[in-house]
């Protein structure tokens, strides 16, 4: 029997050996040198880079950033897929075209969503030329490179793209609460309103709490989008550079391959441990009972 | 499953991982090239050049040269510019590295060297003839040459000269007061006076080099080199002078998320169709701007003239800030790859290059067929110059380049100051 699994699992657990376990060994081994990426490193330094990490004020910035760009993104899209998740589960007329409209850009990839909204809010793009079009002329701006804006409109782009994803999972959740409590609910006098906040919010709570832990992964990593619009060197100027941008930017684009992997560790670090205290103290009501054996 | 199996399974897996690993490793050799017992050699070339003119004179470079020595076969891969820094550093690092491959000098080509990762070039006195000696000390460490190179870029302002013609500018600037009031016209005939791809950081950066240029004397920028040090108070200055500019508005509206080089709304690309009346760049930039133009022609009234001078700077006003194209040899690449550079700085050969890139030569009986006349302005300057000094960011090294770049577009931005130049590119000098 223990053969079996190792036969089956074997080549996965290869896989996840080479293309995981080893990067993220590596880039561990590699933040201890100083190296510029050409032949082995040899410039042992210890702790240094950390050292520096600590202390960098880019580093202090982006993790800012990313901070914020995180509450946002709960904020932002939590309260606005659970209402439109409500809303769509009432049998309202094109209810089905409606859904696929807010799925749709979830389906697009990151690259031609980033690279669409680049050219549409250039100062010259398509946004300000129809709000001159329409009358709202006064409300042209530079949306990706003045500071006041910027993250504003990263936000704007990041809600758009992935609310979809989250209404889905929202409707999904609302499917899995009978009706025969706001039925029963209904007929003790309760109002609509009431029934929503007292038996549907609470019912839907895991899948809130999934959602929300998912959309806190996603936000530590961002990269793709923000890369694209803004690239390396302007993203922190506009204020939207995350941490996965000024590790690409140091180890890739600067040479410091050191430096940025010792940047990659922290990032694990720091969503590893988010993530286990998201499942310590949010999901563990949630996860109790899914494990069914061995427990005690 | 009994033990036997068991055993003949776990044979079948090992001997599996076996197969795969040295199946690897055969093909790191094949990619590598080399000779063969029959004299047959393939070599590996790695070049940059795009779609067009340039991407085909390498074909038929290629192909002349194959037919003078038969038993060559080079194989050509064009790689795209922003993408080629990348793949040749893990190239160079898992030993499949290309034979013969694009190389700019500076700090990246020094950190190459002490790797052992490229070969010393033993010239003969007839290629050092034909590559001139002015080229050849860009690629030179320690008295050892690294890299043939085949072009020179001295930078410098493109313009259109039809439309400084509309905006009433009769010659090209040649201080920076004129400059301003160059700039002024365009504004006045509704042109975005500059273009700058401030997107990529290095077009926003080259008008820093600049500045310092002018501001910086030839004994502190190479002293800077060596320490990496950027203290002497010229590196402030020449961030003022650039500060003070900036705030004119000389430069297009959102060109923090303009791209250089890719489409029509780069600063190129501006430039293709009269959209921006100049742009600062190296002696590529007419390659590039012709093949964004309408009908992918170069552009008939595409001007050239030299960095302004600035008033009271320590620099000469003549010295010319420049990069170099060239090529070097993997450490592994064999003999043959060195006749390949030699034959690239042949006269003739040298003439083919010069049309195609619309550039100049290094060879100076090459240099005869330079008749484009932003590149005679360009030539004409380059002759002059007392010194030219190569691009910081080359100079200087990819980390420290890299962040006197960034520190730069912040300073375009309106987000950093001019003393945070010098402090940010201190400070990158620290890490690894």
């Amino acid at each position: 029997m223990r053969f079996e699994i190792a036969v089956l699992s074997g080549p996965a657990i290869l896989m996840f050996l080479a293309f995981v376990i080893f990067p993220v060994a590596l880039a561990a081994f590699y933040g201890f040198y100083r190296w510029h990426g050409y032949g082995a490193p040899t410039d042992w330094v210890g702790l240094n880079n950390y050292k520096l990490i600590l202390t960098d004020p880019a580093f202090q910035q982006v993790l800012w950033h990313t901070g914020l760009i995180l509450v946002l993104s709960l904020v932002i899209q939590g309260p606005l897929a659970v209402g439109l998740a409500l809303l769509l589960n009432q049998k309202i007329r094109g209810r089905s075209v409606i859904r696929i409209l807010i799925f749709v850009p979830y389906v697009i990839s990151e690259v031609i969503v980033g690279t669409a909204w680049s050219l549409m809010l250039q100062t010259n793009g398509a946004v300000n030329d129809l709000l001159g079009h329409v009358g709202l002329g006064f409300l042209k701006a530079d949306w990706l490179s003045d500071p006041k804006l910027a993250l504003w409109t990263l936000m704007g782009i990041i809600s758009w793209k992935y609310i979809g994803f989250a209404v889905i999972l929202m409707l999904a959740g609302l499917q899995s609460i009978p009706d025969e409590l706001s039925e029963a609910a209904q007929i003790d006098g309760a109002s609509y309103w009431q029934i929503q906040r007292r038996i549907t919010l609470p019912l839907l709570g895991p899948t809130i709490r999934i959602w929300a832990f998912l959309s806190i992964i996603g936000s530590l990593q961002l990269f793709d989008l923000v890369y694209i619009i803004w690239g390396p060197y302007v993203a922190g100027t506009a204020g939207t550079s995350t941490m996965a941008i000024y590790m690409v930017a140091q180890g890739r684009n600067a040479g410091n391959y050191g430096y940025g992997s010792a940047i990659a560790v922290v990032m694990f670090l720091i969503s590893l441990v988010v993530a286990l205290i998201y499942q310590r103290f949010v999901l563990r009501r949630d996860l109790q009972g899914a494990v069914t054996e061995g427990a005690s | 499953m009994s033990r036997n199996t068991r055993r003949a399974a776990a044979a079948a897996i090992a001997l599996g991982i076996a197969l795969a690993v040295s199946g690897c490793a055969g093909d790191g050799d094949a990619a590598s090239g080399g000779g063969s017992s029959d004299g047959k050699v393939t070599l590996t070339f790695w070049e940059n050049a795009q779609p067009g003119p340039g991407a085909e004179h390498w074909k038929a470079a290629v192909a002349e040269y194959q037919k003078l020595h038969p038993n060559v076969t080079i194989n050509i891969q064009a790689i795209q510019n922003e993408d080629l820094d990348g793949k040749l550093q893990t190239a160079l690092n898992s030993g499949s590295a290309p034979d013969i491959f694009l190389q700019r000098g500076g700090g990246k080509m020094q950190a190459m060297v002490q790797a052992g990762q490229i070969q010393e070039l033993h010239l003969t006195d007839t290629d050092k003839a034909n590559a001139g000696a002015a080229a050849l000390a860009g690629y030179s460490i320690d008295g050892k040459i690294y890299g043939m190179p085949v072009d020179t870029q001295p930078e410098g302002i493109y313009y259109s000269k039809d439309l400084f013609k509309q905006a009433g500018i009769a010659t090209p600037p040649t201080t920076m007061a004129e400059l301003q009031d160059a700039v002024a016209k365009l504004k006045a005939i509704n042109v975005e006076p500059i273009a700058v791809g401030a997107k990529d950081a290095w077009p926003a950066a080259h008008w820093y080099y600049n500045f310092a240029l002018r501001e910086c004397s030839q004994d502190a920028m190479n002293k800077a080199a060596q320490t990496l040090k950027f203290t002497d108070p010229c590196w402030t200055k020449a961030g003022e002078d650039l500060a003070s500019f900036i705030k004119v508005e000389p430069f297009q509206k959102g060109f923090l998320t303009t791209s250089a080089q890719q489409g029509a709304g780069s600063s190129a690309g501006m430039i293709a169709n009269h959209k921006a009346g100049m742009e600062l760049m190296g002696n590529w930039d007419p390659g590039v701007i012709g093949s964004l133009t309408a009908d992918q022609k170069p552009l008939p009234d595409l001007g050239w003239f030299p960095f302004p001078a600035v008033p009271g700077g320590q620099g000469d006003p003549a010295a010319i800030m420049g990069g170099l194209d060239g090529f070097s040899l993997s450490k592994k690449a064999p003999k043959e790859a060195l006749g390949f550079l030699q034959f690239l700085v042949t006269s003739e050969e040298q003439k083919a290059y010069s049309k195609a890139f619309f550039t100049i030569p290094v060879n100076k009986e090459a240099q005869s067929v330079v008749t484009d006349d932003y590149n005679v302005s360009a030539l004409q300057a380059f002759n002059k110059a007392p010194y030219s000094m190569m691009f910081l960011d080359t100079l200087y090294g990819q980390n420290v380049g890299n962040a006197m770049n960034t520190s730069v577009v912040n300073l375009f931005a309106g987000k950093g100051s001019a003393a945070d130049i010098a402090k940010d590119t201190n400070a990158a000098a620290a890490k690894g």
